[in-house]
Order: C-alpha cells, then structure tokens, then sequence
C-alpha cells in the first residue's frame, strides 16, 4: 500500500492507489464487522412484521461465514484472498439477500482474478462484474433492492476511476452513490414507501461499503476476529434429524382435594425435576402431567395434597427403545428384503422448522431435515450438506420459505447429483408437494408433479405483530393478531378469533374440502382443539385435522385443499 | 380340443357368470374367530362387510388345499377335458398358486396325461376373472391350450390394477404391503392409492381426500393410453359409484362392477375401490 499525502499545510487526506490481498482483507473485515454492528438496525426496516428471514441477520451471517477463513490468512496476493472469500461467501449464504451478496463477491474475486494487488480502475471493473453476477442470480430482477444499490454503486466506482486512481476517493464515491440509491428505494418500490423504510439489503450492502471505507480512510481498525460463533460458523448439521430419547417415566394422575393451588403444585412438581409439567384445573381437581426420573417423588408429594385417580405412569425410555427397537426391526427387516433395484432413487432433503412439522415430514419419509431454525434461514453450505448426505443421486429440495428458494437453487451448481428445487414457500406446501410423490415416476415427472401439488395448496399462518407496519392497504399496530395467506398479509385485529375467522373467510374456505391445522409451540392441544371445533361448526361440511406443528412465531398455520 | 378353465375365488367372479361360462371355481377360506367361510359360496361381500364390521378381531385367510385342487381337475378330466388351465392370484399375494402347482404334480398317473397349466396371473379379483372368462370363450371356440394360455398371459401382460384405500391398516396387518410400507407413518389422514406390479403391491400416492384419490386415479388411467377394457371393483356400490363418475370423463365404454370378496377385503378394508384396467 503507498501513501502520499496531498495538499500539504492542509488537512491530510489519505491516498491509496495500490491494494494487496492484506489491505482487501482488512477493509472487508472492517465491512463484515461494521455491518454486525448495525444489523439490528437492518432487521427493523423489514416490512414484514415478523422475526423470521431478517435481512441484517441474514447478510450478516453471510460475511461472517465468508471471512472465516480470510480472518487469520496471511496470504498477499489480493485474487486468492478474494477467490477464498467468494468461495466461503456461497457456502455459508443465508437467504435471498444473502445469496445475492455472495453474488457480489463472486464478482468481486472473478474481476481480481490473476491479480496479486489492484487498483482503482481494477476494482471498478470487479464491480462492475460484481453487478453482472447479482443480476444474473435474480430470476425478476427488481429495483428498489440491493440490486439497485450495487449497480449504482459500481457506476460510481467505474466514474472515478476514469477521472483518478485514488482507492479512497474511489470508495467515497461509491459510499455516497449507495446512501443515494438506498435513500430512494422507497420511490422505486411502492411496499417500501407505504411502509416508510428503506430496502433492508440495499441497506446492508451500503453498510458493508461505509465499513470498508470507514477503514480505508483510518477510521477504523479491522475486527479482530470474526463475531460470535453463534453467527460465524455453519453449523455442522448433516441435515440428519436427531431422535430425541427420553430418560425417566411419564406421570399422570387426578389429583381431588380442597383449595389446591394450581400455580404452587405445578412449580413445586418443577422444582422436583419434572420436565413438561402440564398441571390443569381448579381448587378441586386438577390433572398431573409430568415426565420425572423419580415417579414416587411426584406421587408422594401428591397424595399429601389430596386423593390420586387414574393414575397412570409410563416408562418413557422403554417407549423410546420400543419405537427404535421396532423401526430398527422394520429397518432390517427391510434391508433383507431390499434388492439393489430398491434403493431410493429419489431423494427429498426439506427445511423444516417445528419438532411436531418434522415429525409431519419424517412421517413422509423424508430422506432429510435442514433445520430452519427461528429467524436464520439456512445456509447454502447447510442444504449442500444435507443433499450430499442422503443416498440417492436424485435429490429434489423443498426450500418451505420464500427466503430459501433462492439459496436452494444455488446447490445444483455445487454438486454432482441432479438436483430439482421445488419451489415451495412454506411447509404445508412442503408437505403438499410431498404427499404428492408419485413412487412410480422419474426424477423429472416428480418434480413437476410435485410442484403442481405444492401450488394448490392454500396456506393461512396466524401470529402476532412484532412492529407496527402497513402493508398492501392493511393497517398493523404492534402486538395485533395477523392473518397472512398465502404470503401476504391479508388481515390485522386484535380478536384472535376474529382475525382466523377473516383470514379462513378471504381463503374462500368453503371451497375446499379438508382443512389441517398446525399449532404452534406456544399454543396447547386444548386450545388448538377448541379453535378446530369452532371451525367445524362454522363450515360443517368441512374435514378438519389437528396436528402439533410446534412451529416458532405463527401461532397457527391452516393449509386448505 | 375341449380345454376347461378353472380359477380361484379371489377372482371376484359372480357365481352365476362362472357357472355359465363353464368355469370352475376353487374357494380360499375366510376366518372370523373360529368361524371359517368358504369364500364366494359361504360369504360374499356383503356378508363380509357386515361380519367385518360387528366383529371385535381381524378375519385370517387361506389358501385352498392342494386336495381341493386335486377333486377339480380330477373331476374336470373324468367330464372329458383334454387340457386344464388353471389362473391364479398373484404368486407374492398368496400359496394358492403353490397349491395348484402341488396338486397338478401329484396327480395320479393315468390323470398325468392330461396338459394343465397353471398361471400365476401376477393379479387380483377382476385381473384374474378377466383374463378367465377370455380363456372360457377361447376354449368355447374349441382352441388348443398352448394358444389360450398365451392369449391369457398376453392380456394379463397389460393388465394393470389401481386401488384406492381408506387406510393401510388392513393390507399392513395383512403382511401384503411390500413396497407400500413406505407410506406408512405418515401422520395426516390420506387415502392412499396402490398399484400392483410384477404381482406385489406397490406405492403409488398419497392423496388427502376421496374425491382427489379418484381424479387421481382417472388422469394415472388417462396417461396409460387407448384401453380394451375397465372395469372397477368395488368394496360397496357407493364408492364404485364415486369411482365410476371419476372415470367416465377418461373412459366412454361400458364400466363393468364387480363386488370385492371377502379375501382381497380381509387385506384392503372396508371403502376399497379399484379400477382393472386393460390396455391395448
């Protein structure tokens, strides 16, 4: 790196005319960290009043990953430093922006190919191919987006690169291009400007350039290492699902007596150890429900409160072993019988978020579960993983997230298996889709079949408002009940009964045939129950089922077909 | 050449329209407890259904004995027939196949001389009676055996069989699930859609409703092509009903229904629907 000053007896003003791999590490690290800094700030300014799929996560996640390996590199020559960085970028992308911002570095090392330090105009053309390559991964390109800020930001960098060769000129240029696209964001997307923010990626695209620059002008050192693992590093799911064991025995008893106190007992049970204490009921009579290495405990401490019926008690890992001894029964069986021919041909890998909607998709044969985790949308690195681990050469993805489809369709490329995305944007499409496998068919027949089954599905999702927003002429207050169908939202108020039956209503529920409802893991069976039965009361003709999806934040999920 | 044809009990032949085909009939037997019921003579399908209903346990089936077998062509060869062929439920669904096999290898001597044929029909309830009442008017136009039996292997070649299932229960517990098994499991309510092929059941979808299992069925029957014949089996007249009004947008002959006996309905349920279908 040469400095020179300018204009001396003035106010120095740093000059950078050449780069090294060094100095391009340095300044993106500074970008990487200045972002994690201001995530937060970019969560908020999704429209969607929902914690799932947060852009600054996301994006941030995603240069977390990509600086993994650069962060302790000693390495000079700026192209390997930038190849290692677009290499690490795809792998540990998270969402669309995510994957777009993978893009952009994949730009960035092709423009520094073959090149060991760079300069000004250098960089002008890797942005230039940085633009290219983030178009090119967007089917329908928008502006208004990140798409936005990065094509004008790389007109910038190409304009003062005409004019001069100072990097830092260069970078104050493009920082103030980007703030510029960003701040009109909302004139180019109407959603935008209803809901008064700015676009969440353009934004933190802008973030990782005010970081850069911020270190290019001394500003700020580099990080020092990389965040907290708990964003940096992928995680090293296989996409396997674990099965849970259980230890202990399962209690459950009636308890009568007099003025007994509901809150008390369930501590008290709490503090002896029990796991998933459910105590329901009144001053009378309640019911037990607990898991516990020590039944007596739990038993005796019953009966000093009151009389004990229908006392039931269940050793839970005999149940667990049963169901493993039979599966691993069935399995060999079904090895023995397995001819060659039987292997599965297809292979389906789902990202599934919920114990009760994995427990759906193992029931489906799934051949493997990505965790979809509570806002983090996987990694590319993580589908890759699960779609390498499973058997088959024929793998077909369901991504169930409109912010995962377009990781998903990144994998292809990086694998030596056929793989097909089906492009489903939540699980009951998932499930859909998987229900619609035909065992006869090939790869392809499959994948449009599934597909087509993944389109008719209707789906509803219930949850709670974390901000206020204003979204497609629906007013939202922060802490109102949301009905969202099909992805947008359709409904806000604060009756939660009101707000599903409107949402059910704007479904045209009437028209299909057989109704499931998936509660999440804040809700109970009892209360799930009681919202299927008004359902049914309301629309006789209508099949309804209750399944325990155990999702996080949409309290309930209808899929109508 | 007079050539008799006999079959077995699971090929869902009407009685009268055996008799007056000149087809000989062998029962598989039925078990309800401690109770047992030649099938087609003693129990039909109504019976069945009523008996499955009101009882606590699940029916057991069997073969016929390879002695039942014996009587038959014994019998049929005394009447004067100079060639048996005998067409049987799929060899992977039952020992009936077995049975006759044994029974035409240990016949007496002077009966040896007479050819029978046995046919594993690799198929089911109207597959099997199909491809018999084709043998029964083969050999009512006096053709030879070798010619019969290939005209009947021809037409069971393109035979193929389309169930629709209230649930995997009964074919489960029944031990004939095969391939099936991988839609067990599944923790939504479905109905599911079975297929037999090379004579074993296999999966074929999974769909959530009745009326979305008969379309389906209709567009899998529409994407085999020009058909010779359909024809549906049915657990009840109402769901061959529902099934017929599915097919009769994808097929314009003449559907024709035959009543599900109590052995395929021992290990398929109760709401069992197929459709036979025969391509060109």
């Amino acid at each position: 790196m040469q400095e020179q000053t300018v204009r001396p007896g003035r106010q120095r003003q740093r000059r950078i005319s050449v780069f090294d791999g060094q100095d391009l590490k340095k300044s993106i690290l500074a970008g990487a960290a200045w972002l994690e800094e201001h995530k937060e700030a970019i969560n908020a300014l999704n429209v969607f009043p929902v914690p799932d799929g947060d852009t600054g996560s996301n994006m941030s996640a995603t240069m977390q990953s990509a600086i993994r390996n650069i962060a302790k590199s000693s390495e000079t020559s700026a192209s390997d430093i930038a190849a290692r960085l677009a290499h690490d970028a795809l792998l540990g992308a998270r969402g669309n922006s995510g994957v777009i911002l993978s893009q952009t570095l994949r730009g960035l090392a092709a423009g520094l190919a073959g090149k060991k330090t760079f300069t000004a105009p250098d960089l002008a053309d890797a942005m230039q191919e940085a633009e290219r390559l983030a178009y090119r991964a967007v089917i329908k390109p928008v502006e208004g987006t990140i798409l936005t800020v990065v094509r004008e930001s790389a007109a910038a960098a190409r304009h003062s690169a005409e004019r001069g060769d100072d990097l830092v000129a260069l970078m104050q240029e493009v920082v103030n291009a980007a703030r510029q696209a960003v701040a009109r964001t909302p004139d180019l997307l109407p959603t935008l400007k209803q809901a008064g923010v700015v676009d969440a990626g353009g934004q933190g695209f802008c973030t990782i350039l005010e970081g850069v620059w911020r270190y290019m002008r001394g500003e700020a050192g580099p990080a020092a290492s990389p965040a907290t693992p708990s964003t940096a590093e992928p995680a090293a799911r296989k996409g396997r699902v674990s099965i849970e064991e259980e230890y202990g025995y399962e209690v459950v008893f009636l308890l009568r007596g007099s003025g007994l106190d509901v809150e008390r007992i369930r501590q008290t049970i709490i503090d002896m150890g029990g796991v998933s204490t459910v105590v329901a009921g009144d001053e009378k009579l309640l019911k037990v429900h607990t898991h516990t290495p020590t039944p007596g405990k739990i038993l005796d401490y019953g009966v000093s409160l009151g009389s004990l019926l229908d006392i039931n008690i269940e050793n839970l890992q005999e149940q667990s072993l049963n169901y493993a001894a039979e599966s691993a029964a069935e399995h060999a069986a079904e090895e023995e019988n397995r001819t060659e021919s039987e292997t599965p041909r297809i292979a389906t890998v789902a990202v599934v978020s919920g114990a009760g909607f994995e427990k759906v998709f193992q029931g489906l044969k799934v051949s493997a579960i990505v965790p979809g985790g509570q806002t983090m949308n996987p990694s590319i690195e993580e589908l890759l993983s699960a779609v390498e681990s499973v058997a088959a050469q024929q793998v077909i993805i369901l991504p169930n997230n409109g912010n995962v489809i377009m990781s998903a369709e990144q994998v292809s490329g990086l694998t030596q298996k056929e793989v097909c995305v089906v492009p489903t944007k939540t699980l009951c499409q998932g499930i859909a889709a998987l229900l619609g496998f035909n065992y006869e068919a090939d790869f392809a027949i499959n994948c449009k079949t599934m597909t087509e089954a993944a389109r008719h599905i209707q789906t509803a999702e219930i949850t709670t408002a974390v901000r206020s927003a204003q979204i497609g002429g629906v007013h939202v207050r922060e802490g109102d009940y949301i009905g969202v169908i099909n992805g947008d939202l359709a409904v806000a108020g604060q009756n939660m009964d009101l707000v599903i039956q409107d949402t059910l209503q704007r479904m045209h529920i009437d028209n299909y045939e057989i109704v499931t409802l998936y509660y999440g893991q804040d809700v109970n069976t009892e209360q799930a129950q009681e919202i299927a039965r008004r359902i049914k009361q309301a629309h006789s003709h209508l099949e309804i089922e209750v399944v325990n999806g155990g999702q996080p934040y949409y309290a309930y999920i209808f899929s109508a077909e | 050449m007079t050539v008799r044809i006999v079959t077995d009990s699971t090929a869902d032949l009407p009685l009268e329209q055996a008799e007056a085909a000149g087809i000989t009939v062998i029962p598989l037997t039925v078990f309800f407890g401690e109770e047992s019921y030649l099938e087609g003579i003693e129990l039909d399908n109504k019976g069945f259904y009523e008996k499955l209903a009101a009882s606590k346990g699940l029916p057991r089936t069997s073969q016929p004995s390879p002695a039942a077998f014996q009587e038959a062509y014994t019998r049929l060869i005394n009447e004067g027939a100079d060639g048996i062929l005998s067409i049987h439920l799929s060899a992977k669904l039952s020992g009936t196949y077995q049975s006759a096999c044994t029974a035409r290898d240990t016949l007496p001597g002077d009966l040896k001389k007479v050819p029978i044929e046995v046919v594993d029909s690799r198929s089911a309830s109207a597959g099997i009676g199909g491809a018999a009442l084709l043998a029964a008017e083969e050999a009512r136009q006096g053709r030879d055996l070798e010619t019969i039996k290939n005209l009947v292997l021809d037409r069971l070649a393109r035979t193929r069989i389309l169930a629709v299932l209230d649930t995997l229960e009964y074919i489960r517990r029944g031990g004939r699930i095969g391939a099936a098994r991988a839609m067990l499991g599944n923790m939504l309510s479905v109905k599911p859609i079975i297929a037999l092929k090379d004579g074993e059941v296999i999966p074929v979808e999974q769909p959530r409703t009745r009326s979305k299992a008969y379309a389906r069925v209709a567009q899998l029957v529409e994407a085999m092509g020009p058909l010779a014949d359909l024809s549906i089996v049915e657990a009840s007249s109402e769901v061959g009903q529902e099934l017929e009004q599915a097919l009769s947008p994808v097929y314009h002959g003449t559907i024709a229904h035959y009543k599900l006996g109590a052995v395929l309905g021992t290990h398929t349920g109760p709401g069992t629907v197929g459709a036979v279908v025969v391509t060109q």
